[in-house]
């Protein structure tokens, strides 16, 4: 059984973002820019977040879907502002392989059972972002993580399952762009909980931490973005040129992660994934653009 | 129409948005808060012929007329001339252990090597999450000291700032400005470091090519008759309320003589280094465990910008009422000069937020300034200039907002 | 692209799928391919593809009540290249469990199963299968030399998504074989001018726009595309 490496990319409007905590959303370039680079390295999927789609209530997404899909040619899964079956449909028409929910789920948990009715259940992931509460149990936010909904985690994720949602992808507020590698506990509590894969994401710091949420926290899959991200800007853009808004400051250089991400790229990623003894899929090396 | 309708606050009769961000000319530059009184004309944001506004044209120059390697070197030259060589603190870097804050003290101690005292003018009642970033950045390694203003007499102040010139936060903001002179003069530490200069955000252009504040801001010779607090001179403050000289120490600007026999100067590292609020929260996340809130804050949609204190969303919603600016107008404005999100979004999120209201700590609010919530009110509507605002079938309703487009706007405007 | 005047494929819309995926796949290799749901263009192509995601029993329901039933059928008697990707080569079997018991094309006999759901069985699964597993010849094929999995190496990843899996009841047809835990399914099939994949070679990489390509050189009647590969 292979386990899979998902490159998630956030992007708001035109341009790929990434923030911390989803939060302070830094612009980083070009989604399609990065997408490409991910399909030549090997990705196993691709993962499409408008992670502004609810805050500004649009759904921006449809057309760089469609310049992706006719590129790339594995498999596409799109979320951010998705509210109806008719935007669910939207998004397949553009060339998503699945769509991912989660304000317009928690609103409305009728959608998952509906759409998954029409368009089969494994197009349909649910994605929940989790923070932590005082006393030790997980809240489901919805908005990027900007509005609490009062929903406990994993009543939610058991209840998802049975309305027929394909996969889950649980995010980690707190961890999330921070490096201090994912919430294991949240991870395999879920994944142990429900009959379908679930997704890990949020805290990539170090391959060693993909290696643990796959073994350790049961997850069958994996969303990077800041430990994939910024390897490509320090290969892409060593000095920050092209950037939008030039070298931040106190730094001559381009935009560095935090000192606590080890940037990886896909196949140094497998590579050791597999010496770890986890089955994935290696691309063909020198894989070209079809 | 608007020229006949009456504006407060000494603020432009004629409503207009930048064309390049979201704020409003009328947004009112920094002012000297302990002499602010009541009927006082505000200095307002410039706007030039091309309707763009000052803290956009700034951030123009800052992209492309300022040397930043030059700018950066200015700033070692000036570590070198002040560092201590013999354990002594060498400079004073006021702050709540906010990202801005979290990154100015951190970034010259451990960057530049400085041996900075950081000070800290507590905020009115803190936030679970405003202590625990607050713990977090001393835990980081750096020595703090945290003054806290008498509760009882603060919380008066507060509520006359609020009653008199529905400006809540002005004793808060003349504490918070004058503590770190104070603690310059107390140690002898001649040097203090600000953050960003908030000329940044539209004061008068030019003070942006300053790198330190003009001493009128906290200093005086000690004449009680020019202090005013929360709308009422120092003076009555002790003969009608019952406050006493002592009591208003931490409010008073600091002694020039003092000042000027410690050498104080009070520069802004954001003059040297290319200052953005973002790039502050990236470096304070990473290195001083600075996090973020629960939820966004309402009334806009950040989650990491002025967050430490209970009473703070009080101060927005005043603004927004003064000067129909909110808190995600103020959030979106920044954000959209520094390149993170676009004009378009910036009015979707004014639309959407501005106007929120406060309801999260509400009651606390009033309990602090010890007023009802028909008193508060009262206070809010006697607010509303009547350039801004028009009351439709009982409702309270922005006459301009930026996300009403562009062509009733105009019309508006001129006609 | 080709000489003699364009061959063209028709993709069966039949109301789900990832029909637009696969448009793209042929586009990349060149191969004209229209989605459509009128029978008289899938007749007329030379070649179809019958994609799909989503219900067996649905699915059915709709190719019944767009009339398609029969056409299918008689296309893949007449010896015009017929293609079931995922859902599309469970519904050429004769009959589905999925959801109560479901009549299918019956083009190729056999039932289609589901994957025992974690707790009736020891080690865990996931269902559905989501994910890249590898492609083996089956017993009867000792390597792939037939379109349209020539040039594909024994081993090679492929994507899939399913809960369900076609359990032929002829050996014979089993072109390739996949593995999901311990269980061990028919991942691709052939017979004939038919040929049905479980994986989506649309969403399986370069090796999977390979499989188009191999198709693509079929249909046109171009060499096969074992030299060409990485082209």
């Amino acid at each position: 059984m292979s386990v899979r490496i998902i490159p998630r990319l956030e992007i708001k409007g035109p341009t790929l973002v990434k923030g911390v905590h989803l939060e302070g959303l830094r612009v980083l370039g070009s989604p399609e820019e990065f997408a490409r680079f991910y399909y030549e390295q090997g990705a196993d999927e691709l993962l499409y977040v408008d992670v502004v789609a609810s805050l500004y209530q649009r759904n921006s997404l449809l057309e760089m879907i469609e310049r992706t899909s006719r590129e790339i040619f594995i498999p596409l899964a799109v979320g951010g502002g998705l509210r109806s079956i008719d935007d669910i449909r939207a998004g397949l028409r553009a060339g998503a392989d699945k769509v991912s929910i989660n304000t317009a789920a928690i609103r409305n948990p009728q959608l998952i059972r509906d759409a998954a009715t029409r368009f089969g259940s494994s197009t349909i992931v649910v994605s929940i972002e989790a923070k932590q509460r005082p006393d030790g149990s997980y809240e489901a936010y919805v908005d990027a993580g900007r509005e609490r909904t009062g929903v406990e985690v994993l009543g939610w994720a058991q209840k998802v399952a049975e309305l027929g949602a394909g996969e889950i992808i649980i995010t980690s507020i707190d961890r999330e762009g921070t490096g201090r590698g994912f919430d294991l506990e949240l991870t395999r509590r879920v994944s142990e909980l429900v009959p379908i894969p679930v997704i890990a994401s949020g805290g990539a710091g170090r391959i060693t931490d993909v290696i643990e949420v796959l073994t350790a926290g049961k997850a069958d899959a994996v969303a990077l973005s800041s430990l994939l991200h910024y390897q490509y800007l320090a290969l892409a853009r060593p000095n920050g040129s092209g950037l939008e808004s030039g070298p931040p400051m106190a730094s001559t250089k381009g935009y560095h992660s935090s000192s606590r991400i080890l940037p990886a790229s896909l196949p140094e990623l497998k590579r050791h994934l597999e010496d770890a003894g986890l089955e994935c899929r290696v691309a063909p090396v020198g894989a070209v653009r079809e | 129409m608007p020229e006949e309708l009456e504006a407060f606050y000494g603020l432009p009769r004629e409503v207009k948005f930048c064309r390049r961000c979201v704020i409003s000319n009328q947004r009112p530059s920094s002012t000297v808060e302990f002499k602010n009184a009541k009927g006082v004309k505000k200095e307002t944001i410039a706007f030039d012929d091309e309707g763009i506004c000052a803290a956009c044209r700034y951030v123009e120059m800052k992209e492309h007329q300022i040397d930043w390697a030059e700018r950066e070197a200015q700033l070692i030259a000036l570590c070198e001339q002040y560092r201590s060589k013999a354990g002594h603190y060498d400079c004073v870097v006021p702050g709540s252990g906010g990202k801005d804050s979290a990154f100015t003290a951190h970034v010259l101690k451990y960057k530049y090597g400085m041996h900075p005292l950081t000070v800290t003018w507590a905020p009115h009642i803190y936030t679970d999450i405003g202590f625990r970033n607050f713990q977090r950045w001393i835990g980081a390694g750096l020595d703090n000291v945290l003054f806290t203003p008498n509760g009882k007499l603060h919380r008066l102040l507060t509520r006359l700032a609020f009653e008199n010139l529905m400006h809540p936060f002005q004793p808060f903001i003349v504490g918070q400005r004058h503590i770190a002179p104070k603690y310059s003069a107390l140690y002898g530490i001649p040097l203090v470091f600000y953050g960003e200069n908030q000329a940044e955000y539209g004061n008068n252009i030019e003070e942006n090519f300053k790198p330190t504040m003009d001493p009128k801001f906290y200093e005086s010779d000690g004449d009680l008759a020019q202090v005013v607090l929360g709308g009422v001179p120092a003076e009555a403050l002790i003969s009608q309320y019952g406050v006493s000289l002592n009591e208003l120490q931490p409010y008073l600007p600091a002694n020039r003589d003092k000042l000027r026999a410690t050498g104080t100067t009070v520069h802004y590292l954001g003059y040297y280094l290319k200052w953005d609020p973002q790039e502050c929260y990236y470096y304070a996340a990473e290195h001083t465990g600075f996090g973020v809130n629960d939820e966004r804050t309402e009334g806009s949609y950040s989650k990491y910008s002025s967050i430490d204190d209970r009473i703070d969303p009080l101060h927005y919603y005043t603004t927004w009422i003064k000067f129909g600016i909110g808190r995600a107008t103020y959030d979106a404005s920044q954000e959209i000069r520094n390149r993170k999100i676009t004009r378009e979004e910036g009015v979707a999120l004014v639309q959407r937020y501005d106007h929120e209201f406060i309801h999260k700590y509400f009651r606390e609010i009033l309990d602090y300034m010890d007023i009802s919530e028909e008193r508060f009110w009262e206070v809010i509507n006697a607010g509303r200039s009547p350039h801004l605002w028009t009351s439709v079938g009982g409702e309270w309703r922005l006459r301009h907002a930026v996300w009403m487009g562009e062509a009733t706007q105009g019309r508006g405007a001129e006609s | 692209m080709s000489e003699r005047g364009a061959p063209r494929a028709a993709i069966v819309d039949y109301g789900v799928g990832n029909l637009y995926s696969v448009r793209s796949a042929c586009a990349a290799v060149g191969l004209l391919a229209e989605i459509t749901g009128e029978k008289a263009a899938i007749l007329a192509a030379d070649a179809v593809i019958v994609p799909g995601m989503g219900a067996f029993g649905d699915a059915m329901d709709t190719l019944r009540r767009m009339d398609l039933i029969e056409p299918l059928r008689e296309i893949a008697a007449a010896g015009t290249p017929l293609i079931g990707i995922c859902l599309g080569m469970q519904l050429f079997m004769s009959e589905s469990e999925e959801f109560g018991h479901h009549q299918g094309l019956g083009v190729i006999p056999g039932p289609v199963v589901r994957f025992a759901t974690p707790h009736q069985r020891s080690e865990e699964l996931k269902v559905p299968h989501v994910g890249w597993a590898r492609i083996a010849p089956a017993r009867a094929v000792s390597s792939w030399s037939e379109w349209p999995l020539q040039g594909i190496d024994s081993g090679e990843y492929m994507y899939f998504v399913h809960s369900y899996y076609a359990v032929p009841s002829e050996p014979e047809v089993v072109f390739s074989v996949s593995r999901y835990g311990d269980i061990g399914f028919c991942s691709s099939l052939k017979r004939g001018n038919v040929f049905a994949c479980q994986f989506h070679p649309e969403r399986s990489g370069p090796k999977g726009l390979q499989v188009y390509r191999n198709i693509a050189d079929h249909i046109t009647g171009h060499p096969p595309a074992t030299v060409k590969t990485n082209a």
